[in-house]
């Protein structure tokens, strides 16, 4: 059974005056337990406004989310407890640090769970764990941290309230590429080592071809592509319709297309790639 | 949702007064809310509230947004007046019960009270109607300018007006995703006493000062790469020309007091 279900999600800002905007329309989607669903589109494309609803943080104007097949908006208890259950990571999460110490910081969401105090001290060593915090940071003020730092630990933040899904929106935007790296790294660390389920927000067609097992692609607040990622990828004509990035290697084998050369234009890792190009290259030498 | 606050009411126009000097706006909405108080008859009165409603005439303000600015005011409006009908205890009697006088001067009293306060308000609400926050604090940067030769840093403070207006929408901007992470994270800011919700901002208000520190910083700097340097020998891109509307308006204000003063003179006073 599906741990998240969305079914004919509509989003409206403004509703009921001349200035009604549909910044989601009708979107349906399932995400298995311990997937990794990667979230693709423009600024604007209502990717944020999505995400928002599978904790409740939104209300849709009409349709419905499901958590394990339960109406979160059922009623106000079940919202409330659906934002444990699902754990929401905005960009630029270092802005909502606010505590004295990390380590206090990164307790707020266990603390507000009324969690007892030898389990809120698992779940902060345990998240400060997975995103490589050392003990001596802990009793640091969170001001006083790196950038990149700021990041994990606020990220550390959200795993320690051990949700059921996990959503990152944009968790590497404005990092270096060793920091961007970082970030995923820990993410998919994170999602091997306690099984949970993960959404990804990223502009990044690379990250997400790489980490995703599904992919959501959506445009004017439409879902215009779903599915996994090889069905997504393999259509990159459409993407580049769309205006979003195709990655690199795409990019590469669309262009060759269009220049008469006989390849695939579904090809989206460096691994593919390679294979084709030696299949390209083994034609050739036979001819 | 907290988004909807508007501040700086500005509704963008070609009318007559918006394209008025933001200087001649203030001096003479200054003006108006000083004669008023000057008017101490009916006749008076009824001029400035014609002149009022010329005013917004040659706005083109919607009467609806006018009567939507006077809302916050109604309670003081009723409070006012009814503390005026009764609280006058001179001239003839005109009804009694008990401890409750009211009075001919009374009820004219709360009359004119209530106009007062109307007009004033409407008024001014006029003037953020027709002048972007902008050209009011350029305006009042100019019209302070004398203050300069006694050392006030009249341009420090007109510039601090426009950017804190211009900061509002990003700071409710910023609250909102502050407000939203924190919610993610289990805070309650909705329920419980005022003590705990108090409490409850703290993870909220402690990200807005820091960033809005990070900002001010990040502007500064800014400015100073565009070589910012104080008001000192700076020129303006939009030059403010008084012209014959100016004129005018300034002439018709005159008359208005003058004319106020004649019917005080004329008219016996019933306040």
């Amino acid at each position: 059974m599906a741990v998240l279900e969305v079914r004919n999600l509509s989003h409206c800002y403004g509703a009921k005056t001349q200035m009604q905007v549909f910044a989601v329309k009708n979107v349906s989607l399932r995400v298995e337990a311990g997937e990794l669903l990667g979230v693709i589109g423009h600024t604007g494309s209502g990717k944020s406004t999505l995400i928002q609803h599978f904790n409740g943080l939104l209300t849709p104007t009409s349709g419905e989310v499901l958590l394990d097949g339960e109406n979160i908006f059922k009623d106000k208890a079940t919202t409330h407890a659906a934002r444990f259950r699902v754990g929401m990571c905005f960009q630029y999460p270092e802005y909502q640090l606010f505590e004295e110490t990390v380590y206090k910081d990164i307790s707020f969401g266990p603390r507000n769970m009324k969690l007892s105090d030898d389990e809120i001290d698992r779940r902060v060593r345990k998240a400060a764990q997975f995103v490589g915090l050392p003990d001596a940071l802990l009793e640091k003020s969170p001001f006083d941290l790196s950038g990149g730092e700021k990041r994990r630990a606020a990220i550390a933040g959200v795993m320690a309230m051990e949700p059921e899904i996990l959503v990152l929106d944009e968790p590497t935007a404005g990092l270096d590429p060793r920091g961007r790296d970082t970030i995923l790294r820990l993410v998919e660390h994170y999602r091997t080592e306690t099984g949970s389920t993960v959404i990804l927000v990223s502009h990044s067609m690379e990250d997400i071809a790489r980490m995703a097992t599904k992919a959501l692609v959506m445009n004017r607040g439409e879902a215009a592509l779903y599915g996994t990622v090889d069905e997504v990828f393999s259509q990159g004509d459409k993407l580049v319709s769309m205006g979003l990035d195709v990655p690199a290697v795409t990019r590469i084998f669309l262009s060759l297309h269009d220049r008469g050369v006989p390849v695939r234009t579904d090809v989206y890792t460096n691994e593919q790639a390679a294979a084709e190009f030696r299949r390209l290259l083994g034609k050739e030498a036979r001819a | 949702m907290i988004r909807d606050i508007t501040i700086g009411q500005y509704l963008s126009g070609t009318s007559f007064m918006h394209k008025l000097d933001a200087r001649v706006k203030i001096v003479c909405t200054f003006a108006y809310i000083i004669t008023i108080f000057l008017c101490k008859n009916f006749w008076s009165l009824g001029l400035m509230v014609a002149f009022a409603a010329l005013m917004t005439l040659l706005s083109r303000v919607p009467v609806r947004m006018l009567l939507r600015s006077l809302r916050p005011v109604a309670f003081i409006l009723l409070f006012t007046a009814v503390l005026n009908l009764f609280y006058t205890k001179t001239g003839s009697v005109l009804f009694q019960w008990k401890f409750l006088i009211l009075t001919d001067k009374g009820l004219y009293t709360a009359v004119f009270m209530a106009v007062r306060i109307l007009s004033l308000v409407s008024v001014s609400a006029l003037l953020t109607y027709t002048t972007t926050p902008t050209a009011l604090t350029d305006g009042i940067e100019k019209l302070l300018s004398p203050l300069k030769l006694i050392k006030v840093p009249v341009h420090s403070l007109a510039m601090m007006m426009t950017l804190a207006l211009r900061f509002i929408p990003t700071l409710i901007e910023e609250i909102d995703r502050i407000m939203s992470a924190q919610k993610a994270r289990g805070a309650d800011l909705e329920t419980g006493g005022f003590i705990q919700r108090a409490k409850a901002l703290l993870p909220v208000l402690i990200p807005l000062f820091v960033s809005a520190f990070r900002r001010a910083y990040e502007l500064a700097f800014a400015m100073e790469c565009r070589c910012y340097r104080g008001g000192e020998g700076r020129t303006r891109m939009k030059q403010m020309k008084l012209g014959v509307r100016d004129a005018v308006t300034a002439v018709c204000f005159v008359l208005l007091i003058a004319g106020v003063v004649l019917l005080g003179r004329f008219f016996p006073a019933v306040i």
